[in-house]
């Protein structure tokens, strides 16, 4: 009986524990607590029984609390992260929550308002917007969960030998990682909101993205039902939008290290260099792909009723399009130049003090 | 009132110094381990050995440590039968016999400080 509650209480011990190392500890504390019997027997000069068994597990402690000595410290987010966490958390629910309101805002915009469906839409906005958080939320949990591993695995060594080897800190650096090295906060700051916009708004809130040609119809019928709100971006649009996500979550990443990281060296930039030329690729391919807007001259015909305005608008759609996929491979192409002159070129900067005026 | 706060303020004061007195014994804890381990002893006998020596120690503390210390390379250990029952003996490695010295005389150093300090 005493062996089965034994038994019974290193098992327990041992779920707990990772597949590693669970063998050797198991062995190891039942080892441990025949020991504690057979001195307690002996003390006491009884046999050990089911009694003695009990009072020796409880003096051992609960098995939760045993497995989590062997386990040291574990975070899902660490304190070196939690810091930045915080900070891009709070950046993102800020820009969900705008993002939301306008979801709000185009949704009134697009029905009859009467006070019946209004409730409606706010309630479904209220979900939306729940929904939307929680994803938010998971993801970058999940992001920072990955990279709080990925450092816990690099950074290994921290643990070993009683006091931790920093790397010692030389206020010299300081001046060392002024411009080009030094990451530009807001700049890097402001490219996470925008991926995160991105991500959200072509995920989740692709409606939002038209326009609609009548609004003076507003002014002059009183209602915004009168509006015809047309989606701008086709289905072939969609095709590419979970490659673009890959690359704005994977550039959200890249500048969250970034920022931890405080300036640039030469990994970080390999994998700038890598990702906006991926994104450069893309918005060639979406460039010579079929079209991306959604809309076509005879729809707009139908609306609008005047098949040379349609026309004139329809083109005008086509040429901000292109203009936009354009500038985005002109500006990724500035952008590779740029790292790829700060990393060779401009290496060995001196730190310039301001001249007085 | 003034009572209560008192009883509070004391509660608080016996936290606080329990709280220092366990960092200070944890920051022996392993010069004490590393100093018995000289000659090779299993877990019980080796928590027994310290209490006798005056340094009672948590075996939810110990344990961990002891397999810690082994995988920083200071001890090492190797399972036995003994009495019909496997019992794991722990040693000091080399690294942690050459370390010994040091971390001794280091020792000495914050004893002879501490002294002239308090």
């Amino acid at each position: 009986m005493s062996t089965n509650l034994i038994d019974t209480y290193v098992s327990e011990v041992g779920r707990r524990l990772p597949r590693k190392t669970r063998t050797d500890i198991e062995a190891e504390i039942r080892s441990i607590l025949q020991d504690m019997l057979d001195e307690r027997s002996q003390k006491t000069g009884k046999p050990v029984d089911e009694e003695m068994t009990l009072e020796v597990l409880k003096s051992y402690g609960d098995p939760e609390k045993v497995a989590a000595t062997y386990q040291g410290e574990r975070y899902l987010i660490g304190p070196r992260l939690y810091p930045i966490f915080m900070m891009v958390l709070r950046i993102v629910l800020l820009v969900t929550g705008i993002l939301a309101a306008i979801g709000l805002g185009v949704a009134a915009y697009q029905t009859t308002l009467t006070p019946l469906n209004a409730f409606e839409t706010i309630i479904k906005a209220i979900a939306n917007f729940g929904a939307s958080i929680m994803t938010v939320l998971g993801n970058i949990v999940l992001i920072f969960a990955i990279l709080e591993w990925a450092l816990f695995r690099a950074g290994g060594k921290v643990e070993v030998k009683g006091l931790p080897k920093e790397k010692e800190w030389d206020p010299r650096s300081l001046s060392k990682v002024s411009s080009p090295n030094q990451v530009k906060m807001g700049e890097t700051i402001l490219e996470i909101v925008g991926c995160f916009a991105a991500i959200v708004v072509f995920n989740f809130y692709p409606q939002i993205i038209g326009f609609t040609p009548n609004l003076n119809s507003v002014v002059e019928s009183g209602s915004w039902a009168s509006i015809t709100f047309f989606p701008l971006l086709s289905e072939a649009f969609f095709i590419y939008v979970p490659f673009l996500t890959i690359v704005w979550v994977l550039t959200i990443i890249l500048d969250i290290v970034l920022l931890r990281m405080g300036h640039w060296n030469t990994v970080a930039r390999i994998n700038s260099i890598g990702l906006k030329v991926v994104g450069i690729l893309i918005a060639a391919i979406m460039l010579s792909g079929p079209s991306l807007v959604a809309v076509t001259t005879e729809t707009l015909t139908a609306s609008l009723g005047d098949a040379g305005a349609a026309q004139i608008l329809i083109k005008l759609l086509f040429q901000f399009v292109h203009l936009v996929l354009w500038l985005s491979i002109i500006l990724g192409s500035l952008d590779v130049i740029r790292i790829i002159y700060r990393q060779f070129v401009n290496k060995e900067t001196p730190f310039v003090v301001p001249e007085k005026k | 009132m003034i009572q209560y706060n008192t009883v509070n303020g004391e509660a608080m004061t016996n936290e606080s110094l329990e709280n220092v007195i366990l960092e200070l014994r944890r920051g022996v804890i392993v010069l004490a381990v590393l100093s018995c381990l000289g000659e090779e002893q299993y877990g019980y006998s080796l928590i027994n050995d310290l209490k006798e020596h005056g340094l009672e120690i948590d075996q939810g503390t110990l344990y961990p440590l002891l397999r810690r210390l082994e995988s920083q390379g200071l001890l090492q250990s190797n399972w036995r039968i003994e009495a019909d029952r496997p019992r794991r003996y722990y040693i000091l490695s080399d690294e942690g016999r050459a370390l010994l010295p040091r971390l001794k005389e280091e020792w000495t150093g914050i004893v002879s400080m501490m002294k002239k300090m308090l």
